[in-house]
């Protein structure tokens, strides 16, 4: 009897759980890592996640056999699909939901007719003002440029110019063209930046290399270089930059580059103006995991490494990490807005990540060793905080209002709607809240500008209490010394002239 | 005369920064409890600086408060102050007693502990821009201080002024040297410690076994 009754409380209870875990529990529950963001101190907290893995597509599951290291994604303004399967020498283009084939490339023709064949290729890119495709052909060593029918327009080889060593090999790993038709080509082993053509494929020159971060090390070394003879120094270890690995354009025709370093923290992601200059440098952000993280087992320090960038539709920065297998997003301020993904073999988790691409309100990550694309759909408060945080940044606080209190009631650690609420209501002129929530947001900066409303309307409002205070407080002062003058003995206080000589000592 | 009172003793060192505490000492004036409350002050005013300033210059971690480094900051490094002064001026013909130095450096402090204080209250009615104002008055209460603890050395131990700015940067050392082995007692300390601990783990092992 005593047993029945445990038993069915047992089972009220179970039933009591799962349906709230039906009904209560949001989204990141049903993500097999832990979700986290950071906060104003730079640690991880938990967080909600704006993505999760809906599905991972194979090359079987499209009916073309599978993938074989794919290296590349690429999604044209035509909402197609181009993965770089590059071990099985082809491209496929699929729709942008990944579910059927358009076509798959294999084959192209040269400009005399002859046929040609890729060779691992590694990188792709479509213009949006002409629809010509480039093809990084790694083991050809060239860049083809082509039509969507596979007629080749132009194929870039190495350049025969003084500007680029003849010694040198010529490895296209990735490729974009901006709107005038310069293409621009990652090179292997390659470190002055990315080889830039013109549109009729003349070597132009480099862009966009990274600059030598001056650690300890390379101070020690640029001392030792002045005091070394030329024989010693023909020996020492030259200090250069590391090469960029990947980029990406975005709609404003500005190129954003990434390197994949696991010494270098400065420069690896970049967004470059068409002369070369780092906008992104003046920026505080971190990007990738902040701390990294020490592993006992190999003895190692696992630090993000950025392999791949990418700028969606609304301007978010979707960046890639290759020892977490995460995708960091953020805003175009470099605001970090989302973690998402990570290492394992479940569904949203990776082995060995190489290419992000966004659609719409998608994301798609390749895995080279899974030989997948896995799709990530954008949760409820995902788009609220994406609502938000475009109203924000094109300067509409106001209307950014509402979503941020939708965004705190997902998550109440979310920073970035304090300070989207603190400037909402600074804009109205509400300082009392705008001040309150730039506390919770920890911003001193915020918080000094709803002050300084604040401080102006309170002032105009006491003024005249302030000012028979102030009289009130004086004549205070003045009738106290006055009486004190008046009944008070006075000693020797301060009168030291009349001190008696000092005693010779 | 000079009959003051030890609260106007106070008054009178910090406001003659060139006689005050020639006439303290000629006086043999000053409290060792007025000193003290000065140095607990001074404490205070640390964590205040640190706690209660205006939301709109900095914020601290809330996460991470110690007081720790707070009582060190202030109370330690007063008594390192005090005992090194001591034990360098002593060599160096100097007059003052330990109880003497420790209330003359406590009173000519007591400009910038002001200042400290008026820093943490004006940082709750300016914005940033304002801010040259509250560095003013940090300024002010530190060269002020500056000047009364030079006058309180030289006082207490009728030194010239070269004598002074001598016995001051040894003091400094002296207490570089102090703190260095306390730091040093500390470290092999917390080593025995661990020994003593491992061997009783060790032991305790055994006799379970």
């Amino acid at each position: 009897m005593h047993k029945k009754i445990q038993r069915i409380a047992a089972a009220a209870c179970a039933a009591v759980l799962a349906g709230s875990m039906l009904t209560g529990l949001t989204a990141a529950a049903d993500e097999h890592y832990d979700v986290y963001n950071y906060d104003r101190w730079e640690e991880a907290i938990p967080s909600q996640a704006g993505y999760m893995a809906t599905r991972s597509v194979s090359g079987d599951d499209l009916g073309i056999g599978d993938f074989s290291e794919p290296s590349d994604l690429f999604r044209d303004t035509e909402d197609q699909l181009y993965i770089v399967d590059t071990k099985n020498n082809r491209i496929v283009v699929t729709d942008a939901g990944v579910t059927k084939v358009i076509r798959v490339m294999e084959e192209f023709t040269m400009p005399d007719g002859s046929r040609t064949k890729l060779k691992a290729p590694e990188g792709i890119y479509v213009s949006p003002e002409s629809g010509l495709i480039y093809i990084a052909d790694y083991s050809n060593s060239r860049v083809l440029v082509t039509d969507a029918d596979g007629n080749v327009q132009l194929e870039v080889t190495k350049p025969e110019s003084e500007l680029f060593a003849s010694e040198l090999t010529f490895l296209p790993q990735k490729v974009i063209a901006d709107k005038a038709g310069n293409i621009y080509i990652v090179l292997g082993n390659i470190t002055t930046g990315a080889a830039m053509f013109d549109a009729e494929g003349n070597f132009k020159g480099y862009y966009g290399a990274n600059t030598v971060e001056a650690t300890s090390q390379v101070i020690t070394n640029y001392f030792w270089k002045l005091i070394s003879t030329d024989e010693m120094r023909s020996r020492q270890a030259r200090t250069v930059p590391t090469g960029i690995t990947n980029f990406d354009l975005d709609d404003e025709g500005f190129i954003y580059t990434c390197t994949q370093s696991t010494s270098q923290k400065k420069d690896t992601v970049k967004k470059l103006n068409p002369a070369g200059n780092n906008l992104f440098a003046s920026l505080d952000t971190s990007w990738g995991d902040i701390q990294s993280v020490w592993d006992a087992n190999t003895s190692k320090n696992y630090q993000s490494m950025i392999c791949d960038i990418e700028i969606s539709d609304d301007g978010n920065i979707n960046c890639l990490d290759l020892t977490t297998g995460r995708v960091f997003q953020y805003d175009e301020e470099g605001n970090l807005l989302f973690i998402f993904g990570s290492t394992s073999e479940q569904l949203g988790g990776f082995t060995e990540v190489s290419a992000v691409e966004s659609c719409g309100t998608e994301i798609l990550v390749l895995d080279a060793r899974k030989n997948t694309v896995t799709v990530f759909e954008e949760t409820d408060f995902g788009s609220i905080v994406h609502e938000a945080t475009v109203l924000y940044n094109d300067g509409y606080y106001e209307e950014a209002l509402d979503p941020w209190f939708r965004v705190l009631q997902y998550d109440g650690n979310y920073r970035r709607a304090f300070l989207g609420i603190s400037a909402a209501y600074l804009v109205q002129g509400n300082y009392k809240d705008s001040m309150k929530y730039a506390k919770l947001a920890d911003s001193p900066y915020r918080y000094n500008r709803a002050f300084e409303g604040y401080r102006q309307e309170w002032l105009s409002e006491h003024m005249t209490q302030l000012v028979i205070g102030i009289v009130l407080i004086i004549a205070g002062i003045l009738v106290l010394s006055w009486y004190v003058k008046k009944h008070h003995k006075p000693n020797a206080e301060y009168d030291l002239t009349k001190a008696a000589p000092r005693e010779e000592e | 005369m000079m009959d003051l009172t030890n609260r106007q003793w106070v008054r009178h060192a910090v406001t003659h920064p060139m006689e005050g505490f020639e006439d303290m000492r000629w006086k043999k004036a000053g409290s060792m409890k007025i000193a003290t409350g000065i140095v607990l002050l001074w404490f205070v005013a640390a964590i205040f600086y640190e706690r209660l300033y205006g939301f709109q210059f900095y914020t601290t971690n809330d996460k991470m408060f110690n007081v720790i480094p707070f009582i060190v900051q202030t109370i330690v490094i007063f008594l390192t102050w005090v005992v090194g002064n001591w034990s360098v001026c002593t060599l160096l013909d100097g007059e003052g007693t330990m109880r003497n130095i420790y209330i003359y450096s406590a009173y000519a402090l007591i400009p910038y502990i002001a200042s400290i204080y008026i820093e943490v209250l004006l940082s709750h009615f300016l914005i940033r821009d304002e801010m040259v104002f509250i560095s003013a008055v940090y300024w002010i209460g530190l060269l002020w201080s500056g000047v009364l603890i030079f006058s309180a050395i030289k006082s207490v131990h009728q030194y010239s002024v070269i004598k002074t700015f001598v016995a001051i940067a040894l003091t400094v050392v002296a207490m570089m040297i102090m703190l260095f082995l306390l730091v040093l007692l500390l470290s092999l300390f917390q080593q025995v410690y661990v020994f003593f601990y491992s061997l009783y783990t060790e032991a305790a092992y055994r006799l379970k076994v």
